[in-house]
């Protein structure tokens, strides 16, 4: 009852997350979805098909269906970008709450490494780090974490200052409070709303991140089914037949649309500055 | 407050890329009318758009892709030429004559001739040209040695406009080895930039060139007969799709090989451009790398079997622009394609067969077989040109669906060529002129045992005896013998997996009355390209 009402409350939130929750669920059943058609096999004498009754969204240059290619490129976009957002998440919080709790020497180790990171625009930082690892989906998500965790960090390390000399800190740890506990119970606490936040909105630029590389050659390898590989594979054909881009290019925009509209949602729900 | 703080920057941030591509699109046009109005005005220039190889050098001795840049340029030319039935005539040249042995070659000159510099192309540069590619030719990989043999001796005789060759051993007919791109004719004495500033007899002398944006070629005023342009810009462009959009909006009068089907289609229908496509002589093949995982004589009959090359080609992916083949040589040349037998035509199910027969399965259940407790995986390396890449992709679909998993890796044209030499491959694709001096000899070099050029390590006793008769043999139904036998081995021992035979393409805007593409792949810009009334 308690759960209806809160959806009831925030309408545009119910909506981008049954949205959201629709997409995953087409990835995660994408073998129903597609009826087992295979993404990575193809059948050359049906090669650059248009849309048609057999092949809604048209077969690509290797006779592969789009449609079922664009369902499974959700599974690699999906899962890669939510990795990279856990990763980042975590290690960044942890990484500037450790900064920022202990100060000194800890904070100085971890802002510098921080500011080196964000002294390269992190596209092309990342792309030379891609590029080194070599191409695959794993290297690309490695090469983004390595250069988006900064913000989290910096975030995180400025929330835990704003309340580190508060009284009540200064309380705990005098009533004998350990610091495991401290970090746990009072400065995690106090920073964490602000990173989900964050982190949410943050799933959308990932996924084009990701979708970047891919598309430079430097993320997903072929055949694997992945949009922004795909744009690059359809680009030869974009005038003669340009539904090899149309639908990966749809698919990565809905997607990117409508995790970027939850994050914001979300962010009007609980962020208190807002209010 | 901050929302619209954020919404204005979104709005000046598009706004400002707009900008760009205006500026971007802006840039481009005003290219076209300068080339436009330059070709109105009294100034004729050809704007051509191809492919750049070996890092755009057109040092002769330096890699055969730059030899042909020399030539393909019209920069450079030799002393004989191929005409489209690939039969060998004089260039430079004027006459031929040899001895009974096959080892005395007089060449008689072409009075009159002249370098884009003036100097007169007299016998003792043409001496000095050969001994200068004897002098460089180890430094690089164009190997001069295979057309003509570093022992050989060469006397020039001025004064009759002659040069004799004395061969160690016999050539079955040197005067076509003399044709190929890397015995081109230079004034080696005055130039100072190999790699980018050559001095030819061809109808355009080089006069800058732009690391990866392309030459700027003039007329030379010394050549023979009229140069049709004042001008040539070559560009540099990467993939097929840019070249077929450059012609499209203009920025280029003159395109070779758009291998984009769909493209190609679309130029043929439209009466704004001219299409001529040459039954070529070129051979798209992967090498097996017999150093590697595919020593193994089964592993390589499979993957042969395995992959349905007749469907491939006629696909709309490959479109036709490649007659399907199982020999390395094409089936349009007078070596008895009809005759061979390929043991190895496609049948996946049999293919999968042999690979369990031989123990070669997927134990671990991932659907990938292993070979020595190893998954197979084939490092298929190969660059985008002439659907090389297609091909690859295409192979690799064959190839999971028995078992057997390819790791594709897509690098430019030199990377392929020195991964190549330094073995870093199982599978790598290539397109190759067969028959560069109008007979395969130099070609099947490619798998002669006791050669610098056999870059895969294949290794068969029968072949190296008859590749060595073939060296010495001067009897011309003798060699074709040969030959065939030669094609059958590697098909036998599953060698070399082909792709099929590549037909050549120019294609022209209507500013060009004609642009004709030859069956010998080197002469792209030459006085028969001429200016659109």
């Amino acid at each position: 009852m308690k759960k209806k009402s809160f959806l009831r409350k925030y309408p545009t939130f119910a909506f981008f997350l049954l949205l959201a929750v629709l997409i995953v669920l087409a990835a995660v059943f994408a073998p129903v979805v597609t009826g087992g058609v295979s993404p990575t096999e193809g059948n050359l004498t049906n090669a650059v098909m248009p849309p048609g009754k057999d092949h809604i969204f048209g077969t690509d240059k290797l006779g592969r269906d789009i449609f079922t290619r664009v369902i499974y490129g959700a599974r690699t976009s999906l899962t890669s970008a939510f990795t990279v957002v856990a990763i980042i998440f975590s290690a960044g919080t942890l990484l500037g709450i450790l900064a920022g709790y202990f100060g000194g020497l800890v904070d100085t180790v971890i802002m510098r490494i921080s500011d080196m990171m964000i002294a390269f625009p992190g596209l092309v930082l990342a792309i030379a780090i891609a590029g080194i690892l070599g191409p695959s989906v794993k290297n690309a998500i490695i090469a983004i974490s390595l250069v988006s965790w900064t913000k989290y960090a910096r975030l995180a390390r400025s929330l835990v200052l704003k309340i580190r000399n508060r009284d009540f800190v200064a309380a705990a740890i005098v009533t004998g409070s350990k610091t495991p506990y401290m970090l746990w119970k009072y400065m995690l606490p106090n920073t964490i709303t602000t990173l989900i936040i964050t982190a949410a909105t943050d799933i959308g630029s990932m996924m084009l991140e990701l979708a970047s590389l891919s598309f430079l050659g430097f993320g997903a390898k072929a055949p694997t089914p992945e949009w922004g590989l795909m744009l690059n594979e359809g680009r030869a054909y974009m005038q003669s037949a340009p539904w090899l881009m149309v639908f990966p290019g749809l698919a990565i925009f809905i997607v990117v649309v409508v995790f970027n509209m939850l994050g914001d949602s979300l962010r009007d729900i609980l962020d208190p500055r807002d209010e | 407050m901050k929302k619209q703080m954020k919404s204005v920057l979104a709005a000046a941030m598009a706004l400002s890329m707009t900008m760009a591509c205006l500026t971007g699109c802006g840039q481009s046009t005003d290219k076209e009318t300068d080339s436009a109005g330059a070709s109105a005005g009294t100034e004729k220039v050809l704007t051509f758009g191809c492919q750049n190889y070996s890092g755009g050098s057109v040092d002769t001795a330096y890699q055969t892709s730059s030899a042909w840049n020399a030539m393909r340029y019209g920069v450079a030319e030799s002393l004989f030429r191929f005409n489209d039935a690939m039969e060998v005539e004089p260039w430079l040249a004027e006459s031929c004559e040899v001895s009974d042995d096959h080892k005395i070659w007089t060449i008689k000159l072409k009075d009159g001739i002249k370098f884009s510099n003036g100097e007169a192309m007299t016998a003792s540069k043409v001496k000095a040209s050969y001994d200068w590619l004897k002098e460089s030719g180890p430094k690089g990989s164009s190997a001069p040695e295979k057309f003509l043999e570093y022992e050989a001796e060469i006397t020039a005789d001025d004064d009759a406009g002659t040069i004799t060759i004395v061969t160690k051993k016999a050539y079955a007919d040197l005067t076509k080895n003399l044709a190929h791109p890397v015995m081109s004719i230079l004034d080696v004495d005055n130039i100072e930039d190999f790699d980018h500033n050559i001095i030819g007899t061809g109808p355009y002398v080089i006069e800058s060139y732009k690391e990866d944006v392309g030459y700027t070629l003039v007329k030379n005023e010394n050549y023979r007969e009229e140069v049709p342009y004042d001008k040539v810009e070559l560009y540099y462009m990467g993939d097929a799709s840019a070249k077929a959009m450059a012609l499209q909006n203009g920025q280029v009068d003159l395109v070779e090989n758009i291998t984009n089907v769909a493209d190609i289609q679309k130029f043929q229908e439209d009466s704004d451009y001219k299409v001529d496509i040459a039954n070529g002589v070129r051979c798209g093949f992967s090498y097996m790398n017999m150093k590697g995982i595919l020593a193994n004589d089964t592993l390589r009959q499979a993957v042969l079997m395995g992959i349905d090359d007749e469907t491939i080609c006629s696909s709309n992916l490959i479109g036709g622009l490649y007659t399907p083949g199982y020999s390395v040589l094409p089936s349009n040349l007078t070596y008895n394609y009809d005759t061979l037998k390929n043991p190895y035509a496609f049948d996946a199910e049999a293919a999968k067969a042999l690979l369990d027969q031989a123990g070669i399965v997927d134990t671990d259940g991932n659907g990938i077989r292993e070979l020595d407790g190893k998954d197979i995986v084939l490092h298929y390396v190969y660059y985008d040109n002439r659907l090389l890449k297609e091909f690859a992709q295409a192979q690799h679909n064959y190839l999971t669906a028995i078992g057997i998993e390819v790791d594709e890796d897509e690098v430019d044209s030199d990377t392929d060529w020195n991964m190549l030499v330094n073995g870093e491959y199982d599978l790598l694709g290539n397109n190759w002129t067969t028959v560069a001096t109008g007979d395969p000899t130099e070609y099947l070099d490619n798998w002669y045992g006791k050669s610098n050029a056999n870059y895969c390590g294949y290794q068969n006793d029968e072949y190296d005896k008859l590749y060595e008769q073939l060296l010495t043999e001067l009897d011309n139904d003798t060699r074709t013998e040969i030959i065939t036998r030669l094609q059958q081995i590697l098909i036998d021992d599953a060698a070399v997996l082909v792709d099929g035979y590549y037909n050549s393409s120019m294609i022209a805007s209507k500013n060009v009355a004609q642009a004709p593409i030859h069956t010998a792949d080197y002469y792209w810009l030459s006085t028969e390209i001429k200016p659109a009334e």
